[in-house]
């Protein structure tokens, strides 16, 4: 058996390297995407207008309430007689819709969790609204934000298998099309299986760095 | 020269009447301290002065002799001219201590970066914590961030000072060095509205002392004058409960 894994490992290798290579643009872009949404919603549901809040509100139930595969499958193939998306874009806005929402709850919680007295120390300083919110509560809450935001970007690295329903030569269509060519689902899905985990572990291991990085107060005074 | 005055100054939180009708004037250089028991309105005051809090319609606040609006009148300008320090410090914890204290010069003022850093290493000269201007606010002891909060607050330059209760949430022994700084600012001539139970710092420092008691001030007068012959019972009543604490 490892033996067989092994001759599976050496066919796909190269193969699923440069499937991982269109997983990872299709993650980044989602997520960059993901976070410009998110934070657009965050304030719109933190906004003090009502019509914001409607609006974000409808935007978050209504991903939170449908599968990502049905919001794929409705931008590639549901709205093709108003816009033609190429597999990848329409496979990219949908994930990045579906993660900005959970997105957006995170960067809102966040900003929440920001002790109010920030605010009013930087307003008692003569900041504006606006530059308490930039200099003083998003700083803290994006470094705030980090953890929960690695788990969503592992979770948007996983879904983006979704999109090789679209056709999208990702790593897990190489997986499902390499399984069917070589009758070897066992090895062909565990290596690939494996691709993913090491792909997260990267991540982690990044996540944990830019959390250190951005917490220069509780690394050792210098 | 009145700094700060205020004429039927009231406030609600929704239906709890908190502030009901403060008239005082503060001069310039003036230091008084307000005391009074917990839940008399005396943080509604001060932060009603800077206007964290926006007074009832028909309260009127002055500033160097002009009525603010704020309805109209732009609060954040208001605000540069009036330092607060807060009960439990507010640094802001993703700067270091120099960057504290410049960031409202650089940001709200546009004061050269250059210029802002010389004028806060000065200003933690003299709160006394010179070799702490890398240190993070996490790393300080309450005394130390409390003095951070005061230079902070000093770098904007402002024409009056509001403290309120600086030194109740910290250890007894840090205490004095805190009222230390104020002492100095006090004698160096700034305007200081001192919100604390230190019964010690107001027979020292202050020049008037206000007995605020349920949303009023209820009697006023010099240090040694309130502390030996209070004229209203609930000042003796209160007094007494603070100096045999
Ligand atoms: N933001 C607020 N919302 C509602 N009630 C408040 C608020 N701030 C203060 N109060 C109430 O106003 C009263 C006076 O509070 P405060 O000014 O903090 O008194 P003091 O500083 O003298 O202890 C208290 O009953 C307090 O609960
Ligand atoms: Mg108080």
């Amino acid at each position: 058996m490892l033996e067989s894994l092994w001759v599976v490992l050496d066919m796909h290798f190269h193969g699923f390297l440069r499937a991982t290579g269109v997983t990872l643009q299709l993650t980044f872009v989602s997520l960059v995407l993901a976070v410009v949404i998110g934070l657009i919603f965050a304030f719109l549901k933190l906004s003090r207008n009502p019509v914001a809040n409607l609006l974000s509100h409808a935007y978050i139930g209504i991903v939170r309430g449908t599968p990502l595969i049905v919001l794929l499958m409705f931008l590639y193939f549901g709205i093709s007689s108003i816009v033609v998306l190429s597999s990848f874009w329409a496979g990219s806005f949908a994930l990045a819709i579906h993660a900005g929402a959970y997105v957006a709850e995170i960067f809102r919680g966040a900003i929440q969790s920001i002790d109010h007295g920030q605010h009013e120390a930087a307003r008692s300083l003569g900041m504006a609204r606006r530059t308490s919110m930039r200099l003083i509560i998003l700083p803290q809450a994006f470094r705030r934000a980090i953890p929960p935001l690695g788990n969503q970007f592992i979770i948007g690295l996983k879904d983006s298998s979704l999109v090789a329903f679209l056709g999208v030569s990702e790593l897990y269509s190489s997986a499902m099309t390499a399984a069917a060519a070589n009758f070897r689902p066992f090895e062909t899905y565990l290596i690939a299986g494996l691709y993913y985990l090491v792909l997260v572990l990267i991540f982690t291991v990044l996540v944990n760095q830019l959390e250190i990085k951005l917490s220069p107060d509780r690394r050792t005074a210098t | 020269m009145n700094v700060i005055e205020t004429r039927n100054l009231h406030k609600h939180f929704d239906e709890l009447h908190v502030l009901k009708g403060i008239d005082t004037a503060i001069a310039e250089g003036e230091v008084v301290v307000v005391i009074g028991p917990s839940g008399s309105g005396k943080s509604t005051f001060l932060r009603c002065l800077n206007f964290l809090e926006i007074p009832d319609e028909g309260s009127e606040i002055l500033l160097d002799g002009e009525p603010i609006d704020p309805a109209r009148d732009n609060l954040d300008k208001v605000r540069e001219r009036m330092g607060m320090v807060f009960q439990h410090f507010h640094l802001f914890p993703h700067k270091n201590v120099l960057d504290n204290i410049t960031i409202a010069p650089e940001n709200v003022k546009g004061v050269p970066r250059k210029q802002a850093k010389a004028a806060a290493r000065e200003l933690l000269e003299k709160v006394g914590l010179p070799d702490k201007e890398k240190a993070w606010p996490s790393q300080l002891s309450g005394g130390q961030k409390q003095r951070v909060a005061i230079a902070r607050a000093l770098a904007m330059d402002p024409e009056i000072m509001l403290f309120d209760e600086v030194t109740s949430a910290l250890d007894p022994e840090l205490v004095a060095e805190v009222l230390q700084v104020m002492q100095d600012l006090a004698a160096g001539g700034m305007t200081m509205v001192v919100v604390t139970h230190e019964m010690g710092f107001a027979r020292e420092v202050a020049d008037r002392v206000v007995m605020m008691d349920d949303g009023l001030i209820i009697e006023e007068g010099t240090p040694d004058r309130i502390f030996s012959e209070p004229a209203e019972e609930r000042t003796q009543a209160f007094l007494g409960q603070v100096l045999h604490a």
